[in-house]
């Protein structure tokens, strides 16, 4: 678990991050979400210590960090970054072995696990394993900066912007595969963000940062709730903020048990009500079917429940 | 349709690889290799070694004959391969075969005219072979240049080829060499003095410049007065400055004067070397800098992310990434270490520089020549040697 306690950083007379207490309990995803310069980056950085707090103190499970000296402590905590930073006169495998030989594995340990990971970030490890970094496209290269940070099996990720440089599609498809590593793994993330989507499609929690402040926080169909602040309404658009607030709100807790009529579109239950409406205007219909699954019992979904809790 | 063959047929000569870029340059500079001699001389000849030589007849024979068609040969090899991409490397070889054959033919033709003429006289060549030289060692640099290197071959059968026409004493007639022989000790004494005076220089900034640039790389305001510093040597004339030097080791030697047994004194080797040293101290320190810079902020934010203490950050990143930047610059301060020394020689710091001088004092051309080619071949050496451990480590990555 990482806290931050009362943690400040000033760059000359300017507090860059301003007395920011936040806690990201074990296993759950922080998305740390705020404009360029409002002190995202400063702030993760602080966990492992690329950048010492001016004042207060940063706690990983129930540590203070700087009671452990900086390299050993970052050995510990994956860290991920948009540039990837891959060593370029290394072959992916040693790129992905930094963490373990600097704590001294033993050759075949390192070979397995590489394998392993390179396979985790879905890069089959026989193709992979030998290339040079520029041998591999923006999204490879990405992945393979995940199994890096993965390695050595930290229970802590920091990511900074790791998927911002990549296209769209790319994007999604690795938001998709961190949240299935995830929940394979159960590893604490704390993920920094300018992407309100991408916040959205990862968080369980979200820390809205403002000039360095922490300006909301809390699980994001809490923090899009009617009548939230001026800073999350102004990072998420006045106008697109009820469509947002859709993104986070289950499809099934809406719809109606009753049978639904055999030729409705079909919705997954697991669904969010934005897909349910991108599926209503796609399908040209004001109903939805909600096939039963687990303990929903199935049911169908209408246009104008849908528009009502937005 | 029945025009189709014709059509294909007429694009066939197309299809043949056409000559590389280098072709036209390296042919035109072959060409003119070939005729300057024979537009701007041979030989000259000159009554004794002081005198001025004049120009003077090939005294034609069978022997010379056959060293002069092989120099038109070779000429007409470098022409003709330098039009394969493939073959530019022959290409530069057959330029160090005209090389040779060309002062073996000056060579044989030294020993024939000085036959006929007194034994005071002296022989050498000719300003056409002389620009000859020049032609085709600008015609390998060419061939090298495709790939991107130093026409290291060249180079070597160069030295290879004349180190045995010398061993056969086929370019005896040649004044140069007449005077080499006469003064062997001499000659040998300056080569060595040459080399301890540009690799102690060499050496000297080194060890300067390396844990300053070290300090540097972290230290806006060091890097500063670093860089402040060695760019401020570059403006001193080199004279000035051994003759500022002079001074202040005058006075250190008076104080200790065991310093002396270590050579250190106003005049001699020790304001020479420091003076030498403080020129590299530019080359070197920036190519450092620039060389530990190679390993971007990004990648530096990675490999301390990923917990990589700073040596090994120095080890593992900057030095392999920074390599070939950093010998860039040992390549550059190398040639000047050697170019410099030559100088000091002024100040009485030895080395081939007083051969030229006392040459340029005793108006004896031979002499001055007897300094210049062994600087001349020993900064294409040095350079040629660090550009192969250049283009080795790029590779190796
Ligand atoms: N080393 C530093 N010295 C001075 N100012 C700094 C330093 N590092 C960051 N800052 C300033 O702190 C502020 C916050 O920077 P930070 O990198 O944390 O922003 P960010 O939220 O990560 O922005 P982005 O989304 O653009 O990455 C910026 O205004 C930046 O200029
Ligand atoms: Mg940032």
């Amino acid at each position: 678990m990482i806290r931050f306690e009362g943690v400040t950083r000033r760059y000359g007379d300017r507090a860059v991050v301003d007395r920011v207490t936040l806690d990201v309990p074990d296993g759950s995803i922080c998305v740390l979400l705020g404009e360029s310069g409002s002190g995202k980056s400063t702030l993760m950085r602080m966990v492992n210590r690329l950048v010492e707090p001016s004042a207060g103190r940063v706690l990983v499970n129930g540590r203070d960090v700087t009671a452990t000296d900086p390299e050993t402590l970052r050995r510990g905590i994956g860290y991920v970054i948009q540039s990837v930073g891959l060593f370029p006169h290394w072959r992916v495998a040693e790129n992905v072995a930094t963490v373990p030989r600097l704590l001294g594995w033993e050759a075949a340990r390192i070979a397995t696990r590489v394998d392993e990971l390179l396979a985790l970030v879905g890069l089959e490890p026989g193709r992979f394993r030998d290339r040079f970094p520029h041998e591999l496209s923006g999204g490879q290269a990405q992945r393979v900066g995940l199994a890096r940070a993965l390695a050595a099996d930290p229970p802590l990720l920091l990511m900074d912007e790791p998927f911002s440089a990549l296209d769209p599609g790319t994007r999604r498809g690795l938001q998709a595969e961190l949240r299935t590593i995830h929940a394979e793994t159960g590893k604490t993330i704390l993920f920094v963000t300018h992407d309100v989507e991408e916040a959205l499609a990862l968080a369980d929690t979200v820390a809205v940062l403002e000039e360095g402040r922490l300006a909301a926080r809390g699980r994001p169909a809490e923090l899009l709730e009617r009548g939230t602040g001026a800073p999350v309404r102004r990072l998420f658009g006045e106008e697109s903020l009820a469509f947002h607030r859709l993104a986070t709100l289950p499809a099934s807790t809406i719809a109606r048990p009753e049978d639904a009529a055999g030729d409705l579109p079909i919705l997954p239950a697991e669904a969010s009500l934005k897909q349910a409406l991108m599926l209503m205007l796609s399908e040209g219909s004001d109903r939805l079917a909600v096939p039963p699954t687990g303990e929903f019992p199935g049911g169908t979904l209408y246009w104008a429940d849908l528009v009502r809790p937005a | 349709m029945p025009l189709r063959p014709a059509l294909l047929a007429a694009s066939q000569p197309a299809a043949a690889p056409s000559p590389p870029r280098e072709a036209t340059a390296v042919g035109l500079l072959a060409a003119l290799a070939a005729l300057a001699p024979f537009l701007l001389g041979w030989l000259s000849l000159a009554p004794n070694r002081l005198l001025s030589p004049r120009p003077a007849e090939l005294p034609m024979g069978p022997e010379l004959g056959l060293a002069m068609g092989g120099f038109l040969l070779a000429c007409l090899l470098v022409l003709l391969l330098a039009r394969r991409a493939a073959l530019l490397p022959w290409a530069e070889a057959a330029a160090a075969l005209a090389l040779c054959a060309l002062l073996a033919t000056a060579g044989l033709g030294a020993r024939a005219a000085l036959e006929a003429a007194s034994p005071m006289a002296r022989a050498m060549p000719a300003a056409g072979v002389w620009v000859a030289m020049l032609l085709l060692a600008l015609a390998a640099g060419s061939c090298a240049a495709g790939r991107g290197g130093t026409p290291g071959r060249f180079l070597a059968l160069a030295v290879l080829g004349v180190g045995g026409l010398l061993a056969t004493g086929l370019l005896d007639g040649l004044s140069v060499v007449h005077e080499a022989a006469a003064r062997g000790p001499e000659l040998r004494s300056a080569f060595s003095g040459h080399l301890a005076l540009a690799g102690g220089a060499l050496a000297l900034a080194l060890m300067v410049s390396v844990p300053l640039s070290l300090l540097a790389l972290r230290r806006p305001r060091l890097e500063a007065a670093l860089m402040g510093l060695a760019n401020g040597f570059q403006v001193v004339p080199s004279l000035a400055l051994f003759g500022l030097l002079m001074g202040p080791l005058a006075a250190l030697a008076a104080l200790w004067p065991a310093l002396r047994d270590w050579g250190v004194g106003g005049i001699g080797p020790a304001p020479a070397i420091l003076g030498i040293a403080a020129y590299l101290l530019l080359p070197l320190a920036s190519s450092l800098l620039a060389g530990l810079r190679v390993a971007s902020p990004a990648l530096l934010d990675a490999a301390r992310g990923q917990g990589m203490t700073e040596a090994g950050i120095l080890r593992r990143l900057r030095l392999p990434l920074g390599w070939g930047v950093m010998l860039g610059g040992l390549r550059v301060a190398a040639v000047q270490a050697v170019g410099l020394a030559t100088l000091a020689a002024l100040i009485g710091g030895g080395g081939l520089g007083r051969l030229v001088f006392q040459g340029i004092g005793q108006m004896a051309a031979d002499l001055i020549l007897l300094g210049v080619l062994p600087v001349v071949l020993l900064s294409l050496l040095v350079d040629g040697l660090l550009a192969i451990l250049q283009s080795g480590l790029e590779v190796a990555r």
